[in-house]
């Protein structure tokens, strides 16, 4: 008969350990339907969390063999199809303290929350009295983001998080700073906005790991676009990512083409990459790397990309 | 075999030998590679940052000077590849949104229709040329060379916008490999971020996964790490001695790109895939396991 081996991290609170579970396979169930069965029929002692049993309450999320999945969610079937085998490895989520097996300690990421204030600052439009109207328009720019159920996943996928816990927000955090500063009610975004920048912001790397990952599809990496532009509005743009964004917008109006040359002095100021950068230039130029005479040329059509440019400032974006 | 190829800003410049491996690879195997007529850098996953409509018009008028061609757009990068795919998937599934491209491409003499396909060298292996016929071209099969497959984020994920295969396992480098002769070797950061994007805001951070992403595969075996993206190249490669610095371990591993590892079993010589320029010289070790002229 075909069995599926759990390898569980358990831990007691002291120390950790792997212990191994088999399972006979049976087809259409979920994984909470396994870590259930294996509490029930061999191990009361097996810790993890769950409750709604339909994607909503977010509590029964873990990692299995490196991917982070809402249990209940999550087909066994799925799971066994996409790593080509029956051995699975589960652990508690990442970047998060763990209390007992599988369970995650949630108190001090929410208390990190709210530093982004994750609730209304209310306009003076409206009060708890009158209420607010917002249009159709209006609701939908908060209808994605609200979907977050606080599961965790993007946080334990987040490689900025997993080298900076203590600089870097939570995406789910990040998620939260978004959902306010575009809502209509909101009367001060900046609030949400500013705490984001001074938490890092710039140092997402891009990896797409919690828009990929993210049960309801909340595209993440967009919303960091949009709290980076926001701060850019806001005037901060002198920060390194700042200026390293713009170095890419300004070359492709003016060349079409990145310039790698003047990169990084665009990025971090002549004298930083003059006192910074000489022995990485010099081992790039030493290995036919990098030409410090090469200019790139204006690509064929600039003229028509600038005038892209122009036409996109008179864009109305939402 | 005909594609419209988008070489990215990259290969004219610090991976330059990206863009004589590939075409010295795509010229044996038969592949023919038209490169698009005054394509602009992708925006490299940071115009958006600045700019969200401005990013999808300028990959529109990309993808556009590629269907003039009526054939599909290649690209080596998979920064590129996302970029050009988010902008194409946004814009065939909003009309509103490719009608006011389409209004700025005007501007520039050009329409974006939605007619071509973007794809990435990796793929297009796989799906157009097959990997039987790839199997055929092999002359000097990579016998003993053991690589760590190291993907890079933007070939895979998100899904919903790349799709090729299946992002928590994808295989089509392993199967590439495979088809050369290699022996790819399991190790922990197949999948991981290299941290180009964030080098200068996140610098210590991304020194860090560096070092984790070159002591990975070391400690799983490996002779060679071998990447789909100039990206994870440079940054594994360039930064490689700046990562070392502050790190007890050894963490010394050669950066190869895909095309390079390709050429290689295809019968060219170190040099003429000009794997002479990487920063972490890969020769010395390449040597151990396969013969050269």
């Amino acid at each position: 008969m075909r069995k599926i081996t759990f390898t569980i991290k358990r831990f007691d609170g002291n120390k950790d350990w792997l212990q191994r579970y088999d399972l006979p396979y049976e087809n259409g169930k979920t994984l909470l339907w396994a870590l259930t069965k294996i509490r029930e029929e061999q191990d009361p002692t097996l810790n993890f969390t769950s409750a709604c049993r339909h994607a909503i309450c977010g509590s029964c999320a873990i990692r299995v063999n490196g991917n982070s999945f809402l249990t209940c969610k999550t087909a066994l079937d799925e799971i066994l199809d996409t790593f080509k085998t029956d051995d699975l490895k589960c652990e508690p989520l990442g970047n998060f303290d763990v209390v007992r097996d599988l369970v995650i300690d949630w108190k001090p990421k929410l208390e990190k929350m709210k530093v982004v204030k994750p609730w209304i600052i209310p306009k003076e439009s409206g009060s708890p009295t009158t209420g607010f109207k917002q249009s159709e328009q209006e609701f939908q720019k908060i209808a994605s983001p609200t979907d977050c159920i606080l599961c965790g996943i993007c946080a334990s996928e987040c490689t900025q998080l997993a080298m900076n816990q203590e600089g870097y927000l939570e995406p789910f955090i990040l998620n939260r700073a978004y959902r306010f500063a575009v809502d209509s009610r909101d009367g001060a975004p900046e609030e949400h906005i500013r705490p984001v920048l001074e938490n890092d912001l710039w140092k997402c790397v891009h990896c797409m790991q919690c828009v990929s990952q993210c049960p309801k599809d909340i595209n993440l990496s967009a919303e960091v676009a949009y709290l980076r532009q926001e701060t850019m509005k806001m005037g901060e743009t002198q920060n390194l990512g700042a200026r390293h964004a713009y170095a890419f917008h300004d070359d492709v109006k003016n060349k079409g083409r990145l310039n790698e040359m003047t990169l990084p002095m665009k990025t971090e100021g002549v004298v930083k990459t003059a006192m910074k950068r000489v022995p990485f230039a010099l081992r790039m130029i030493s290995k036919g790397k990098i030409n410090p005479l090469h200019m790139p040329k204006e690509v064929e059509g600039i003229a028509g990309v600038r005038k892209i440019y122009e036409y996109a400032k008179g864009v109305d974006q939402p | 075999m005909k594609y419209g190829f988008f070489p990215g800003c990259t290969l004219e410049s610090a991976a330059e030998e990206l863009m004589i491996s590939t075409k010295k690879v795509a010229s044996a195997l038969g592949i023919e590679l038209i490169e698009l007529e005054g394509w602009t850098c992708c925006g490299a996953s940071h115009i958006q940052d600045v700019d969200d409509f401005l990013g999808v018009a300028v990959n529109a008028r990309n993808i556009a000077l590629g269907e003039k061609f009526d054939a599909p757009i290649l690209t080596v990068c998979n920064t590129c590849t996302l970029m050009l795919r988010t902008a194409k998937d946004r814009l065939d599934h909003d009309e509103n949104l490719k009608d006011k491209v389409n209004e700025g491409l005007q501007q520039a003499n050009l329409e974006y229709r939605g007619t071509s396909e973007v794809t990435h060298l990796l793929w297009a292996l796989i799906r157009d040329y097959g990997l039987e016929n790839l199997r055929k071209k092999v002359k000097r099969p990579l016998t003993g060379l053991k690589v760590a497959n190291f993907y890079g984020c933007h070939i895979v994920r998100p899904p919903k916008i790349m799709g090729f295969e299946n992002h928590m396992n994808p295989q089509s480098m392993e199967m590439v490999a495979e088809v050369l002769g290699a022996e790819s070797v399991e190790f922990d950061q197949r999948l991981a971020c290299c941290g180009f994007h964030a080098v200068f805001p996140a610098e210590k951070e991304v020194m860090g996964m560096t070092r984790i992403n070159c002591l990975s595969p070391k400690a799983a075996g490996a002779d060679c790490l071998v990447t789909p993206c100039p990206l994870c190249q440079m940054q594994l490669d360039m930064y490689q001695p700046d990562a070392q610095k502050g790190c007890d371990e050894n963490i010394t591993m050669p950066i190869l790109h895909l095309p390079q590892l390709i050429g290689l079993a295809l019968g060219f010589e170190p040099e003429e895939l000009a794997i002479n320029r990487h920063i972490m010289d890969a020769i010395p070790t390449l040597k151990k396991t396969l013969t050269f002229a």
